[in-house]
């Protein structure tokens, strides 16, 4: 699977606003099955890396590429998960599921001049839909409009929404931030069953299905869903130029019927909030910056099948 | 009590109360006219009324060439010059709102006109209308059309800006739509309720312009009735279409919202 072109691959891009730096020479590569975190002090520049990538705000300097291809514009490849705004109000969940499917295998002349053989193909489209929401254990809201439905469904809506095109990458931008907290731990065991369906896709030998950017603030959920963690932030050598990646390391994972077990990762959440949001703690913005190397090493030494299509 | 609730039956009692009580000021004040002057039909009776309703019902013309009654003529005439005026009007405001929220390249072309013509009275406009296509049915589709048109076209590209988020747009684009299709998919669907409720809003203005041309222009319609009755002092006749008027336009008024509850069940109430 080598041979794969990467699903993100952010080539020395830098952003700013006015004289105002914010991103820095950043380079990121993500591979298709990794679910990674990007965390970072309020205001350092996550939502602009995540505007660059999804191609609505492209950066000043540098280069993004999508499965390969250099983005230019939003397009079906990278898919998009917001804190709110998140569904289409006019839509039902499993309309708004289907809706990528719609936009993405028809056109508009199809839908109208068509009309016999496209309702065939949507017929089609609504099953796929709803077998979406079941993946996101939403089965019984299917007719219902977004105002109908709670804070966290219609995240979960928005989340099959996203991935029923299959896009090459995922961004949540802080996806369960307004979420109580009970509801927040059900949408990280989701993330952690999409990541264990990636470890079985890769056992088969499959291009796993699932990858995932997501932003939060919350330490504790980077290291609990993901399998990698991004730490962007000013605090580093080169404050003045703006933000860089001052953290990149590999995390525990978890699988969904796990304790939740915090004690597990506690060290690394200390050595998270120093390298990324203590502005006293000033270091080689690379000292933490490992991921690849960590994974070469541990690959050499017993080969770790969960991450084996990613070097 | 501010904003307390009332049982459903009285609410309705009360409603009923209402409609009872403007009938019962308009007997008592002509039970007096009558008994000051018998002859009088400036507030007629149920008799009034009778006779006033078979006149406008009864078939006009002669054996050889029948006439429809004044009734069925001007309902023709003017809800069939509402009808194009408005829809002219909706379709050209829709058409060009969408396309000033959509793009600032139109912004700048249309806005300093439309708010420069907003400010112009309709009404006042009618003389170039009169001027233009004279007294035919295109004068009062210019009319209604322009005359709603301005301000309707201003509230369509404020939904345009308004109600649809960027983030919306950019996520349609991440689902596939071309830019066509965002156009259709997404910013109609989420501007239609708004289209509809601006459709509402503007009846009662249209009105007021059709009526007014009709008074001063027409040889049918509601308009020239009731000013030709009115100078005869038939207040029967003017009262029952008034009444028709006002009946129509809540009628209307009904029609839209259920349409907008049937199109929209998301937009609520
Ligand atoms: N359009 C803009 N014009 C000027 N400055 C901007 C603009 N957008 C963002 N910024 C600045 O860029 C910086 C990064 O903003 P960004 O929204 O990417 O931060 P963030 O990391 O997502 O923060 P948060 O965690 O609070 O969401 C901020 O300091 C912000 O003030
Ligand atoms: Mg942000």
């Amino acid at each position: 699977m080598t041979e794969e072109a990467p699903a993100l691959e952010i080539r020395d891009v830098s952003h700013w606003f006015g004289d105002f730096r914010v991103l820095n020479h950043i380079d990121l590569r993500i591979e298709a099955g990794q679910i990674v975190a990007l965390v970072g002090p309020s205001g350092c520049g996550k939502s602009t890396l995540l505007k660059a990538i999804l191609g609505t705000h492209p950066p000043r300097e540098g280069e993004v590429l999508v499965g390969g291809e250099p983005v230019r514009g939003p397009n079906r490849n990278v898919g998009i998960v917001y804190q709110n705004y998140s569904l289409f109000d006019f839509l039902t969940a499993e309309k708004n599921v289907a809706f990528g499917l719609k936009l993405d295998q028809s056109s508009l002349p199809f839908r109208i001049f068509q009309y016999p053989r496209w309702r065939k193909l949507r017929a089609e489209q609504m099953r796929m839909a709803r077998e979406y929401l079941r993946r996101v254990h939403l089965a019984e809201a299917c007719g219902k409009y977004p105002h109908e439905l709670s804070g966290g469904m219609r995240q979960r809506v928005a989340i099959a929404q996203a991935l029923i095109l299959k896009p090459k990458i995922v961004l949540l931008d802080e996806p369960f931030g307004a979420l109580d907290e009970a509801t927040r731990e059900s949408l990280q065991l989701m993330l952690l069953h999409f990541y264990q369906e990636n470890l079985q896709a890769i056992q088969r030998g499959e291009v796993p299905e699932y990858t995932i950017l997501i932003v939060t603030h919350e330490l504790n959920e980077a290291i609990y869903v993901a399998n990698r963690v991004v730490g962007l932030s000013r605090y580093h050598d080169q404050a003045e130029k703006g933000a860089m990646i001052v953290y990149d390391r590999p995390c525990p994972i978890f699988s969904p019927d796990d304790p939740r077990d915090v004690a597990q990762f506690i060290e690394q959440r200390e050595e998270l909030r120093r390298a990324v949001f203590d502005p006293n703690y000033i270091k080689h913005h690379q000292k933490y910056v490992t991921f690849w190397k960590e994974l070469a090493d541990q690959e050499s030494s017993v080969g770790n099948p969960a991450i084996d299509n990613a070097n | 009590m501010i904003r307390h609730p009332i049982p459903k039956w009285l609410f309705y009692t009360l409603a009923a109360a209402g409609v009872a009580a403007a009938v019962a000021v308009y007997a008592g004040l002509s039970v007096r006219q009558t008994w000051i002057n018998p002859t009088q039909n400036i507030l007629p009776g149920i008799k009034g009324f009778v006779v006033g309703w078979e006149e406008i019902t009864k078939p006009r013309g002669n054996e050889r060439r029948p006439k429809p009654s004044w009734l069925s003529t001007d309902v023709r005439a003017t809800y069939w010059r509402l009808l194009l005026g408005l829809s002219c009007g909706t379709i050209a405001s829709v058409l060009i709102g969408v396309a000033m929220g959509a793009y600032e390249a139109a912004e700048a072309f249309f806005s300093p006109v439309i708010n420069f013509m907003a400010k112009i009275p309709p009404t006042a406009m009618l003389a170039v209308y009169m001027v233009v296509f004279g007294t035919k049915l295109e004068m009062y589709i210019a009319l209604v059309g322009f005359g709603i048109f301005f301000t309707m076209v201003q509230s369509i590209f404020q939904a345009v800006k308004k109600d649809v988020a960027a983030d919306h747009i950019d996520k349609a684009y991440t689902l596939g739509a071309s830019e066509c299709e965002v156009l259709v998919e997404v910013v109609w669907q989420q501007i239609l309720p708004r289209v509809i409720e601006t459709v509402r809003v503007h009846l009662g203005p249209a009105m007021v312009f059709l009526i007014a041309a009709e008074m001063l222009f027409a040889s049918e319609g509601f308009g020239y009735t009731i000013r030709q009755q009115s100078r005869l002092i038939n207040m029967n006749v003017v009262y029952i279409y008034l009444a028709i008027l006002g009946l129509t336009g809540l009628c209307f008024d009904w029609l839209l919202i259920r349409l907008r509850r049937w199109l929209c069940p998301w937009f609520g109430d």
